[in-house]
């Protein structure tokens, strides 16, 4: 991208050379990236552009191309016109014999569901159906893990449905003739005849690799195959399984148990490196938890105060108050610290005589990494202060130890006996029993097999729903050893590794086609049901191909779960109560009080104390020997390799979009010399490639900077570098299963990075769509000084604020002030628009002299969003959801880069802090459009295709559009999105199949990537593949090319609620009554939606809390959505609250003055000199201004 | 010299420029008049399946309620086309007459085999029109009449209105015109001879008036493009 071609750039003024300076967030810098952080002028350039360079150019065509192309379509449209006048013959289908009786024709129904999660657990959902075809997928309210909310995951799970690379028949490696089609049919003969061998030896030689899945159904359909082959091998695989957990729980009760937790019971969370918020079986209850602990709305509200240890940012570090950078095998250094400070306080804790033998022995290399600065004046350590904060009365019995996957036993160990010595177990967390088939070590079953394979000791290998070829350690050459095998079946969804190495591989029905059960985080049993038929039929389900290979008979998996859960039951067959039961649990999708009560086991502190003395603390890593930290992607540990929707979310913390680049820290990149070039104008950034070596393996990645990690780690994700996925993931980023030895978990030390000579463009997002030199974009205050405030507003009966546009009265709450809205005038309108100035009390003048009606903007409902920064950790669910819902489009990797994503919700991410290596905090913040009341870019339309409708939407007539892009121009949010090309048919969304592009035209057609679809005429274009087709809203345009779009409040929502209530011969929509995707799906409640003139409704109550702000509301664009700002609890003897109210009060304008209608407010609004110089809108605001510029007075 | 451009071709141009000036105003006046939905869609009558319905024998004479047949008009944003058991209702072999045989075969044939009969749809809204709630229209009171035509007296079906944006908008900025009775959102012939073949003053129903039908929507009709683009 060298090219310079924006027309209206040239004979630009240069960019001020000066330092800038950068948006100031509780009195410290908030930046994006480094290249923010640095503010080199050719990326200030890049900024100060509509869009990155090379944005308005075609896919991938040179000038060159174009030419030739455009003689070859014009020749294809000269053949298209004639079909063309034919009135297309569209024909109703309706029911023939039957209508079941629930389907209304055009009304969507809701089943209830679950997804079992790799790790174990399940996702409660509920999945919406258009006549039989899911299309969307809901959190289900019943559900005790999910009520109603849903991860990123579960939500882009329906995607996998209808993913256009899904096996569609089984196949047969004919040893003479090679891959043929085949028939479920031709494979039961080849089972009857070539499995009867091992009838005799009772199933010796044949081992079955499935996930670890739990529920009476799975039990069920085993127990049936252990009668036939009670001999065969078992083994449950998962890559992201980890040993440490469980290891750590055998120290501490002696038996195996996994953790529940109750997040908001806790007042203090110290994490030492996990993350409970995402790649957890309970992380959405644990995010609803946390959540709740993190809005105070009054000056007594509680506040959980949370501190985390990591080695890189997650969700929880960002929203986490105290947060310390550690290498993993550091933590454990950490851990010790923590019980040493804690013992020192508090001598006579339980088990505290064996801990501190234990620690006395233990030997801690030193390392600066520890010494966490502490507040001026402060005479004891982060270690003393923490301590102090968890012994505190208060906190006693209420605060939360926590240990991640990557470390040792021994820590998790540790973290029990703390929760147990401070009162935790029962109220904070409690214990469930783990079988010992669960607890069996990760990668001890796949390593036997592995062998026995290679020895011949198994001839027949089953593999269920698993991809070992692709993610097994790589030390154990499984794809080698698989080969030898003679027969290998593979049962899978999609095209994987796997099945293109087996001698059937046969295709799986999806989740939601098939049924059966899981169990939930907290052990309620969950149950499957089909939301359709399997599209590629036949096709069945991990259970029934079980059920068929124990019976040699096709068995339904109905009645496979049925007979299970009788049993479970206790039930006789026939039993009209179980009916009962049965119909119940379907409908709720959980069987009602199937959790098993918690247990209390009890501590061993000695075998804990014996496991403390023999922990191993290394000194800290260097940049000769790093850690290796693997994590879960975007797309977990592979299995959603080809879904188009998680690899552009990207990672929530680098923004990085299909890819998985090895990110460092930006001290070790710079001491490395691998820091990537950077975004400027003119370029793309390109990260350097690296050979990352450890332990004798080699592979070639990618490098990132990732500001926050711990110095020496690198952190690289499972889950890419997909060899057979399909059109999507085949070949996006890097597998690191490769560098993975068994018996590793998540972190391996020793590795080594080499800078190589080569590039790799990087697709990430953290630039786009910034609000660069705005101040106070997102906003946070100490809670001690929220307190202050809070309680002194509320002394003064000031406890919230009156909502601006529904009053008429220009009053600033808490969060205005620490934005510019406390220095520019109340109304900086050229025109008066006197349908908004008050909503609940219009101004006379709006009313419609003819008929008396009241103005168009105060009638109810008036929509409004508000979205909290204080509960909101960034995890993108709520950018799947909008995406899921509004029929959105991917756009793939190079359209990223050039920013030309089309979400309608973005999730900012910022880093807080003056120093670039090390940010004291992360926050990110959702922006979709907030709904201008006064909308720049209706000003600007040509033709009227964005206007407002009468509930303060600002709507998007998609056929009037003409694709002008002024709108997208004039919006200041930069939440507008334009479709450059038909992205609806490119390959990422079901099109451009190369059966349908000419042969001449398509370039290379063994990769499919083929012919430029936008050079074909529509009529001709590339088909949709017809099951892609099937994932659409039916309420919702499939925009085409040229269009602009943008989030309108899910107003197909909205007309279906009005419709709904206008057919009940009811008033308004109350409050609740549905919810817009993205408040629906985010786990951690952050979003809120409804009518801002109810005063009873949850986002007028948020509106008029002090929290609320809105987002460049100076710019008196008059924006619908208000964020609230995010509130965070230092501990005050680590980081004393500052107010920063005083940072920018020149004239010491105490609330009173603020909250006053603006005509006597002649003060420091006006001028800021700071500000003046750095916000070009600022500057601009002042000049509309009726009184002339001066001194400030 | 005189040879090469005779006299008359000095009158070239004016009779150029008046060509062009009547014939810009022809190929408006005939763009205004023959591209518009009013002109291609009004009256599209494709041919049915079998020997297709008549709407004028079962509604029209038999008086057969619309919503026997389309039984989710009210309660869904889609009038459905009847499943193939609900012609069976009444067609069935019990109930078989020699005319009979040749006229409903197709009917009991798809019955027979379970599949559906491939009706040719007429009314198409565009697909940018995502949001037509039938459901709302007739709670609202707005006859079928109103945008399907007389289909009491349609041996075959047709479309009758133009169903373009204009017309929409023309009816939700002037309901007045439009909404009937409550009760009397089915009764097309009524609607079209006792209801809307009277000036809007004349209408008086048991004394219900236009009027009071339109002050009795708890909203009026929405005018802004969310309405029916999203």
């Amino acid at each position: 991208m060298t090219q310079h071609q924006c027309p209206s750039s040239k004979g630009k003024v240069e960019p001020p050379s000066g330092p800038r300076h950068l948006a100031r967030l509780n009195g410290r810098a908030a930046w994006r990236s480094t290249e923010e952080f640095v503010d080199a002028p050719d990326f200030r350039e890049f900024l100060e552009r509509e869009f990155p360079a090379g944005a308005s150019e075609l896919l991938s065509t040179s000038r060159r191309d174009f030419v030739k192309l455009m003689g070859a379509s014009l020749a294809l449209a000269g053949a298209a016109t004639i079909p063309g006048c034919r009135r297309p013959d569209h024909k109703i289908l309706a029911y023939s014999r039957e209508v079941p009786e629930e389907i209304i024709p055009g009304k969507p129904l809701f089943y209830a569901t679950a997804m079992p999660l790799p790790c174990g657990g399940a996702e409660g959902l509920l999945v919406e159906t258009h006549e039989g075809r899911p299309t969307k997928i809901e959190g289900n309210p019943l559900h005790p893990n999910n009520r109603g909310r849903a991860s990123a995951e579960a939500l882009a799970s329906v995607l996998g449905l209808y993913d256009p690379d899904r096996l569609v028949n089984p196949r047969y490696d004919n040893p003479a003739r090679g891959r043929l089609n085949a028939t479920w049919d031709d494979f039961r003969v080849w089972a009857e005849r070539e499995l009867k061998a091992y009838d005799a030896t009772g199933g010796e030689g044949v081992a079955f690799i499935a996930e670890p899945t739990e529920g009476p159904a799975w039990e069920h359909a085993r127990a049936m195959l252990r009668k036939r082959w009670p001999n065969a091998e078992w083994v449950a695989w998962s890559p992201a399984a980890v040993d440490e957990p469980i290891a750590g729980a055998r120290i501490a009760f002696g038996e195996p148990f996994r953790e529940l937790f109750f997040t908001e019971r806790a007042r203090v969370i110290v994490s030492l490196d996990r993350n409970l918020l995402e790649d957890e079986p309970g992380a959405i209850a644990n995010s609803r938890g946390v959540a709740s602990m993190r809005r105070p709305m009054t000056s007594h509200d509680e506040m959980s105060r949370i501190y985390v240890a990591e080695s890189a940012f997650s969700t929880l570090g960002g929203l986490a108050d105290h947060r310390v950078r550690l290498a993993p095998s550091r933590i454990a250094a950490f851990a010790v610290e923590l019980v040493r400070a804690l013992l020192r306080r508090n001598p006579d804790l339980p088990g505290a005589s064996r801990l501190r033998d234990a620690l006395a022995a233990l030997s801690v290399p030193a390392g600066d990494d520890l010494q966490i600065p502490m507040a001026s004046g402060e005479s004891g350590s982060f270690f003393d202060a923490l301590a102090a904060d968890l012994l505190a009365t208060e906190h006693l019995g209420r605060s939360l130890i926590v240990a991640g996957a990557t470390q040792p036993p021994a820590v998790h160990a540790l973290t029990h006996a703390l929760n147990a010595a401070l009162g935790n177990v029962g109220t904070t967390v409690a214990y469930l029993p783990v079988s010992e088939e669960r607890a069996a070590p990760a990668h001890a079953g796949i390593r036997r097999v592995a062998e026995r394979m290679r020895s011949g000791g198994i001839t027949a290998v089953f593999c269920l729903n698993v991809n070992p070829v692709y993610d097994a350690p790589a030390d154990l050459n499984f794809a080698e050893a698989y080969a030898r095998v003679p027969a290998r079946v593979c049962l899978s969804v999609g095209a994987n590794e796997t099945a293109a190495a087996s001698t059937w591989s046969l295709n799986g029905a999806h989740y939601l086609e098939s049924w059966g059960d899981a169990v939930a985080d907290d052990g309620t049993i969950s149950a499957i049901q089909p939301m359709i038929a399997p599209l590629y039929e036949p096709a069945h389900s991990p259970i029934e191909f079980l059920a068929m290979l124990a019976g040699g008979e096709a068995v339904s998996g109905h009645d496979l779960v049925r007979a299970a859960w009788r049993e479970r039951l206790g039930f006789a067959e026939g039993d009209a109560r179980f009916e009962r039961v049965w119909r119940r649990a379907l409908h709720d999708g959980l069987l009602a009080n199937s959790a098993p009560s918690p247990v209390r086991p009890s501590v061993r502190f000695e075998a804990i104390a014996e496991s403390l003395a023999g922990l191993d603390v290394p000194a800290p890593p260097t940049s000769a020997s790093m850690e290796l930290v693997f994590t879960l992607g975007a797309v977990g540990d592979g299995r959603h390799g080809n879904n188009g929707w998680l690899h552009e979310k990207g990672d929530p913390v680098t923004k990085v979009a299909w890819d998985n680049p090895a990110a460092v820290s930006p001290a070790t990149a710079k001491a490395l010399n691998l820091e990537p070039d950077p975004y400027t104008a003119r370029q793309e950034p390109r990260a350097r490639v690296a050979a990352l070596s450890i332990g004798g393996r080699d592979i070639r990645v990618p490098v990132w900077i990732s500001p926050g990690m711990a110095d020496g780690v690198i952190s690289l994700a499972f889950g890419y570098g997909r060899e057979v996925c399909g059109l999507v993931g085949t070949g996006v980023g890097v597998n690191a299963y490769t560098v993975r030895q068994a018996g590793q978990g998540r972190v391996v030390r020793g590795a080594t990075l080499t800078r190589t000579g080569d590039h790799y463009p990087i697709s990430s997002t953290q630039n786009h769509w910034s609000l660069e030199s705005r101040t106070a974009v997102a906003r946070e205050i100490d809670l001690p000084i929220f307190r202050e405030r809070m309680a002194g507003l509320e002394h003064a009966g000031k406890a919230t604020v009156k909502d601006p546009f529904v009053t008429g009265v220009a009053s600033l709450g808490l969060a205005e002030k620490l934005g510019e809205l406390s220095h520019t005038p109340p109304n900086l309108s050229l025109y008066e628009n006197p349908y908004n100035q008050s909503l609940g009390n219009p101004d006379p003048r709006a009313i419609d002299p003819k008929t008396g009606a009241p103005p168009a903007y105060s009638t109810r409902p008036q929509w409004g969003m508000t979205i909290d920064l204080s509960s909101c950790s960034g995890c993108g669910a709520c950018i799947i959801a909008c995406q899921s819902e509004n029929n959105i489009p991917v756009v793939g990797k190079k359209e990223v880069a050039k920013g030309r994503e089309m979400h309608w919700i973005r999730v900012d991410r910022y880093f807080v802090g003056d120093d670039l290596n090390d940010p004291e905090e992360m926050i990110s913040q959702p922006v979709a459009c907030v709904q201008c009341e006064n909308a720049p870019c209706e000003t600007v339309c040509p033709v009227n295709a964005t206007v407002h409708d009468g509930e303060g939407l600002n709507v998007m007539a998609y056929n009037r559009c003409i694709g002008t892009r002024y709108c997208m121009n004039n919006c200041p949010y930069k939440a507008r999105r334009f479709n450059f090309f038909d992205w609806a048919q490119s390959k990422f969304n079901g099109g451009l199949d190369p059966r349908y592009v000419p042969e001449s035209m398509a370039k290379d057609s063994a990769t499919r990537i083929t012919f430029n679809q936008n050079f074909i005429p529509p009529r001709l274009r590339a088909k949709l593949d017809e099951i892609s087709k099937m994932k659409q809203n039916p309420d919702v345009t499939v925009r085409g090319r040229g269009v602009m779009e943008k989030c309108t409040f899910c107003i197909q929502r909205i007309n279906r609620a009005r419709v709904e209530m206008k057919l009940q011969d009811l008033g308004n929509v109350p409050d609740g009554f549905f919810q817009v995707a993205c408040q629906q799906a985010c786990p951690s409640e952050a979003i809120v939606f409804g009518d801002i003139l109810d005063p009873d409704s949850a986002v007028s109550k948020n509106r008029t809390s002090h929290r609320g702000y809105l987002l460049l509301g100076y710019l008196n664009t008059r924006p619908r959505t208000s964020h609230m700002l995010r509130v965070r609890n230092p501990n005050p003897a680590i980081r004393v609250a500052v107010d920063h109210f005083h940072d920018h009060d020149h004239g010491g304008h105490e609330s009173e003055g603020h909250d006053e209608p603006a005509g006597d407010a002649q003060h420091s609004w006006r001028h800021d000199p700071v500000r003046r110089t750095d916000d070009g809108g600022y500057t601009l605001s002042l000049k509309v201004l009726p009184i002339p510029m001066g001194a400030p007075a | 010299m005189s040879a090469l451009f005779p006299k008359w071709m000095n009158a070239l141009p004016t009779l150029g420029a008046g060509a062009a000036f009547f014939g810009l105003i022809g190929v408006v006046w005939g763009t205004w008049y023959w591209a518009t939905p009013d002109y291609t869609r009004v009256g599209y009558m494709p041919t049915q399946p079998g020997t297709g319905f008549s709407h004028q024998l079962h509604a029209g004479q038999l008086g057969i309620d619309c919503r026997y047949c389309h039984t989710k008009v009210e309660k869904s944003p889609e009038a459905n086309i009847p499943n193939v058991a609900t012609c069976m209702g009444c067609h069935a072999e019990e109930r078989l007459r020699n005319w009979d045989i040749h006229r409903v075969g197709f009917v009991r044939e798809a019955y027979a085999e379970d599949r559906s009969i491939e009706w040719r749809r007429i009314h198409k809204l565009p697909d940018y029109v995502r949001n037509f709630p039938h459901d709302a229209h007739v709670k609202a009171g707005v006859s079928c009449f109103s945008c399907h035509g007389q289909i009491m007296g349609m041996p075959v079906v047709y479309q009758a209105e133009g169903l373009h944006m204009g017309w929409c908008l023309d009816c939700h900025r002037n309901p007045e015109k439009h909404m009937v009775p409550p009760d009397k959102v089915t009764d097309l012939v009524w609607v079209e001879t006792e209801w809307l073949a009277r000036p809007i003053a004349g209408r008086n129903y048991n004394g219900v008036t236009p009027q009071q039908l339109v002050d009795s929507l708890r909203r009026s009709p929405p005018q802004t493009c969310g309405a029916c683009h999203h």
